[in-house]
Protein backbone atom coordinates (compact mmCIF):
# COMPACT_ATOMS: atom_id res chain seq x y z
CA UNK A 1 0.00 0.00 0.00
CA UNK A 2 2.44 2.58 -1.17
CA UNK A 3 1.15 5.48 -2.24
CA UNK A 4 4.40 7.55 -2.98
CA UNK A 5 7.33 6.05 -4.84
CA UNK A 6 9.57 6.03 -2.04
CA UNK A 7 12.29 8.15 -2.78
CA UNK A 8 14.93 11.47 -1.92
CA UNK A 9 13.47 14.71 -2.86
CA UNK A 10 15.22 15.93 -5.76
CA UNK A 11 15.68 19.30 -4.74
CA UNK A 12 17.38 17.78 -0.61
CA UNK A 13 19.82 16.08 -3.76
CA UNK A 14 20.50 18.97 -5.26
CA UNK A 15 20.76 21.38 -2.44
CA UNK A 16 23.66 18.68 -0.98
CA UNK A 17 25.57 19.00 -4.12
CA UNK A 18 25.16 23.21 -4.30
CA UNK A 19 26.35 23.24 -0.81
CA UNK A 20 29.88 21.24 -2.16
CA UNK A 21 30.14 22.43 -5.05
CA UNK A 22 29.68 26.29 -3.41
CA UNK A 23 32.20 25.52 -1.16
CA UNK A 24 34.91 23.61 -3.68
CA UNK A 25 34.83 27.30 -5.56
CA UNK A 26 35.37 29.34 -3.06
CA UNK A 27 38.48 27.54 -2.26
CA UNK A 28 39.39 27.59 -5.53
CA UNK A 29 38.62 31.37 -5.19
CA UNK A 30 40.75 31.84 -2.34
CA UNK A 31 43.85 29.76 -3.97
CA UNK A 32 43.06 31.91 -7.27
CA UNK A 33 43.16 35.20 -5.40
CA UNK A 34 46.51 34.09 -3.78
CA UNK A 35 48.42 33.29 -7.12
CA UNK A 36 46.83 36.55 -8.62
CA UNK A 37 48.81 38.24 -5.63
CA UNK A 38 51.72 36.27 -6.78
CA UNK A 39 51.44 37.58 -10.48
CA UNK A 40 50.10 40.51 -12.63
CA UNK A 41 46.68 38.41 -13.90
CA UNK A 42 43.57 40.09 -12.23
CA UNK A 43 41.61 37.49 -9.48
CA UNK A 44 38.40 36.63 -11.13
CA UNK A 45 39.19 36.08 -14.72
CA UNK A 46 40.02 32.81 -14.00
CA UNK A 47 37.75 30.50 -16.23
CA UNK A 48 37.61 27.91 -14.15
CA UNK A 49 35.62 29.66 -11.25
CA UNK A 50 32.33 29.69 -12.29
CA UNK A 51 30.28 27.36 -9.79
CA UNK A 52 29.27 23.29 -11.10
CA UNK A 53 25.99 22.88 -11.32
CA UNK A 54 23.90 19.95 -12.39
CA UNK A 55 20.72 19.20 -15.15
CA UNK A 56 17.83 17.90 -13.46
CA UNK A 57 17.76 14.81 -14.65
CA UNK A 58 21.00 14.02 -13.71
CA UNK A 59 20.11 15.08 -10.37
CA UNK A 60 17.27 12.52 -10.37
CA UNK A 61 19.77 10.11 -11.54
CA UNK A 62 21.79 10.87 -8.72
CA UNK A 63 18.60 10.37 -6.15
CA UNK A 64 17.66 7.03 -7.78
CA UNK A 65 21.47 6.37 -7.18
CA UNK A 66 21.17 7.45 -3.50
CA UNK A 67 18.15 5.62 -2.99
CA UNK A 68 19.69 2.22 -4.06
CA UNK A 69 22.40 2.41 -1.80
CA UNK A 70 20.14 2.87 1.44
CA UNK A 71 18.02 0.02 -0.24
CA UNK A 72 21.13 -2.28 -0.83
CA UNK A 73 22.18 -1.71 2.08
CA UNK A 74 19.21 -2.74 3.80
CA UNK A 75 18.77 -5.63 1.69
CA UNK A 76 21.94 -7.13 2.53
CA UNK A 77 22.19 -6.41 5.63
CA UNK A 78 18.47 -8.27 6.03
CA UNK A 79 19.63 -11.66 4.14
CA UNK A 80 22.40 -11.66 6.38
CA UNK A 81 19.95 -11.08 9.35
CA UNK A 82 17.67 -13.71 8.12
CA UNK A 83 20.42 -16.31 7.78
CA UNK A 84 20.78 -15.96 10.94
CA UNK A 85 17.32 -16.53 12.00
CA UNK A 86 16.60 -12.61 13.77
CA UNK A 87 13.66 -10.73 12.42
CA UNK A 88 15.42 -7.47 12.87
CA UNK A 89 18.29 -6.01 11.69
CA UNK A 90 20.95 -4.82 13.99
CA UNK A 91 24.41 -3.59 13.87
CA UNK A 92 25.99 -6.70 14.01
CA UNK A 93 24.06 -7.51 10.44
CA UNK A 94 24.81 -4.08 9.06
CA UNK A 95 28.69 -4.39 10.35
CA UNK A 96 28.93 -7.73 7.90
CA UNK A 97 28.16 -6.34 4.69
CA UNK A 98 29.66 -2.96 5.03
CA UNK A 99 32.69 -3.44 3.76
CA UNK A 100 31.47 -4.75 -0.06
CA UNK A 101 29.35 -2.10 -0.12
CA UNK A 102 31.92 0.81 0.42
CA UNK A 103 33.26 -1.36 -2.43
CA UNK A 104 30.49 -1.60 -4.68
CA UNK A 105 30.05 2.45 -4.21
CA UNK B 1 48.34 43.01 4.78
CA UNK B 2 47.73 41.28 7.88
CA UNK B 3 44.26 43.35 8.36
CA UNK B 4 43.65 41.69 5.09
CA UNK B 5 44.36 38.40 6.43
CA UNK B 6 42.84 38.61 9.44
CA UNK B 7 39.59 39.81 7.99
CA UNK B 8 39.58 36.66 5.74
CA UNK B 9 39.70 34.58 8.40
CA UNK B 10 37.24 35.77 10.00
CA UNK B 11 34.95 35.89 6.80
CA UNK B 12 36.13 32.13 6.26
CA UNK B 13 34.90 31.35 9.72
CA UNK B 14 31.64 32.82 9.72
CA UNK B 15 30.87 31.37 6.53
CA UNK B 16 32.18 27.90 7.80
CA UNK B 17 29.74 28.11 10.75
CA UNK B 18 27.26 29.54 8.09
CA UNK B 19 27.59 26.07 6.11
CA UNK B 20 27.84 23.77 8.43
CA UNK B 21 24.26 24.58 10.19
CA UNK B 22 22.63 24.72 6.20
CA UNK B 23 24.79 21.35 6.09
CA UNK B 24 22.81 20.37 9.76
CA UNK B 25 19.78 21.09 8.13
CA UNK B 26 20.24 19.53 5.23
CA UNK B 27 21.53 16.11 7.01
CA UNK B 28 17.95 15.91 9.11
CA UNK B 29 16.00 16.52 5.93
CA UNK B 30 18.06 13.28 4.42
CA UNK B 31 18.08 11.25 7.54
CA UNK B 32 14.03 11.85 7.37
CA UNK B 33 13.93 10.45 3.47
CA UNK B 34 16.55 7.78 4.42
CA UNK B 35 14.00 6.49 7.43
CA UNK B 36 11.06 6.16 5.15
CA UNK B 37 13.42 4.17 2.51
CA UNK B 38 14.80 2.15 4.92
CA UNK B 39 11.81 0.88 6.66
CA UNK B 40 9.96 -0.13 3.40
CA UNK B 41 12.87 -1.98 2.06
CA UNK B 42 12.78 -3.89 5.68
CA UNK B 43 9.33 -4.40 5.17
CA UNK B 44 9.50 -6.12 1.46
CA UNK B 45 12.65 -8.18 2.84
CA UNK B 46 10.08 -9.46 5.88
CA UNK B 47 12.14 -7.70 8.17
CA UNK B 48 12.38 -4.70 10.95
CA UNK B 49 15.21 -2.65 11.35
CA UNK B 50 16.37 -1.15 14.26
CA UNK B 51 16.83 2.49 14.50
CA UNK B 52 20.21 3.21 14.96
CA UNK B 53 20.81 1.62 12.56
CA UNK B 54 19.07 3.35 10.09
CA UNK B 55 20.60 6.63 11.02
CA UNK B 56 23.81 5.00 10.70
CA UNK B 57 22.90 4.43 6.53
CA UNK B 58 21.73 7.65 6.75
CA UNK B 59 25.02 9.47 7.86
CA UNK B 60 26.98 7.18 6.02
CA UNK B 61 24.71 7.73 2.56
CA UNK B 62 24.96 11.42 3.40
CA UNK B 63 28.85 11.36 3.79
CA UNK B 64 29.12 9.32 0.34
CA UNK B 65 26.49 12.13 -1.78
CA UNK B 66 28.57 15.04 -0.14
CA UNK B 67 32.03 13.69 -0.14
CA UNK B 68 31.98 11.02 -2.76
CA UNK B 69 29.71 11.40 -5.22
CA UNK B 70 29.30 15.62 -5.19
CA UNK B 71 32.92 15.25 -5.44
CA UNK B 72 33.32 13.01 -8.86
CA UNK B 73 30.29 14.78 -10.30
CA UNK B 74 32.13 17.54 -10.25
CA UNK B 75 35.48 16.27 -11.54
CA UNK B 76 33.67 14.39 -14.59
CA UNK B 77 31.64 17.15 -15.49
CA UNK B 78 34.94 19.09 -15.83
CA UNK B 79 37.15 16.44 -17.36
CA UNK B 80 34.69 16.72 -19.70
CA UNK B 81 35.09 20.45 -19.97
CA UNK B 82 31.69 21.32 -18.53
CA UNK B 83 30.05 23.14 -15.93
CA UNK B 84 26.73 20.81 -15.85
CA UNK B 85 26.61 17.98 -14.34
CA UNK B 86 25.03 15.90 -16.85
CA UNK B 87 23.19 11.93 -16.15
CA UNK B 88 26.26 10.66 -18.05
CA UNK B 89 28.36 11.63 -15.51
CA UNK B 90 26.18 9.71 -12.65
CA UNK B 91 25.89 6.63 -14.64
CA UNK B 92 29.74 6.60 -14.43
CA UNK B 93 30.29 7.44 -11.04
CA UNK B 94 28.78 4.54 -10.68
CA UNK B 95 31.19 1.99 -12.58
CA UNK B 96 32.04 -0.39 -10.03
CA UNK B 97 29.07 -1.73 -9.53
CA UNK B 98 27.71 -3.29 -12.98
CA UNK B 99 24.25 -4.39 -11.65
CA UNK B 100 23.92 -0.45 -10.13
CA UNK B 101 25.17 1.15 -13.83
CA UNK B 102 22.98 -0.98 -15.74
CA UNK B 103 19.54 -0.12 -13.33
CA UNK B 104 20.93 4.02 -13.66
CA UNK B 105 21.30 3.43 -17.53
CA UNK B 106 17.42 1.94 -17.91
CA UNK B 107 16.12 4.89 -16.08
CA UNK B 108 18.53 7.25 -18.18
CA UNK B 109 17.06 5.46 -21.00
CA UNK B 110 13.84 6.38 -19.98
CA UNK B 111 14.21 9.98 -18.65
CA UNK B 112 15.25 10.28 -22.08
CA UNK B 113 12.47 8.80 -23.67
CA UNK B 114 9.78 11.24 -21.73
CA UNK B 115 11.62 14.39 -23.50
CA UNK B 116 9.90 15.61 -26.47
CA UNK B 117 12.37 17.14 -28.24
CA UNK B 118 14.67 13.74 -28.37
CA UNK B 119 16.18 14.29 -32.21
CA UNK B 120 18.05 11.06 -32.35
CA UNK B 121 16.86 7.67 -33.07
CA UNK B 122 17.12 5.25 -30.40
CA UNK B 123 16.45 1.83 -30.04
CA UNK B 124 12.92 1.34 -28.42
CA UNK B 125 13.73 -0.27 -25.19
CA UNK B 126 11.10 -1.84 -23.39
CA UNK B 127 9.84 -0.27 -20.31
CA UNK B 128 11.06 -2.74 -17.64
CA UNK B 129 12.11 -0.88 -14.51
CA UNK B 130 15.14 -2.98 -13.13
CA UNK B 131 16.22 -5.55 -15.71
CA UNK B 132 19.19 -4.90 -18.12
CA UNK B 133 17.87 -4.12 -21.41
CA UNK B 134 21.33 -3.59 -23.13
CA UNK B 135 24.52 -5.28 -22.32
CA UNK B 136 26.43 -3.50 -24.68
CA UNK B 137 28.13 -0.44 -23.20
CA UNK B 138 26.72 2.22 -25.39
CA UNK B 139 28.51 5.74 -25.45
CA UNK B 140 25.69 8.58 -24.10
CA UNK B 141 26.92 11.76 -26.19
CA UNK B 142 23.93 13.72 -24.63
Amino acid sequence: MEDENNTFDPDLIHAIFKLVWTRRALERERNDVADALDCEVGAGTSKKNRQTSANGKAIKLSSELLRIFITEAVQRAATIAEAEGASKIEATHLERILPQLLLDF
Amino acid sequence: MEKATDMEMEREEVEEEETESVSDVLRDRFRLSTISIAEAEAKRNGMEISEPIVACISDLAFKYAAEQLAKDLELFAQHASRKIVKMEDVILSAHRNEHLATSLRSLCDDLKAKEPQSERKRKKTPRKENKATTSVVHILDN
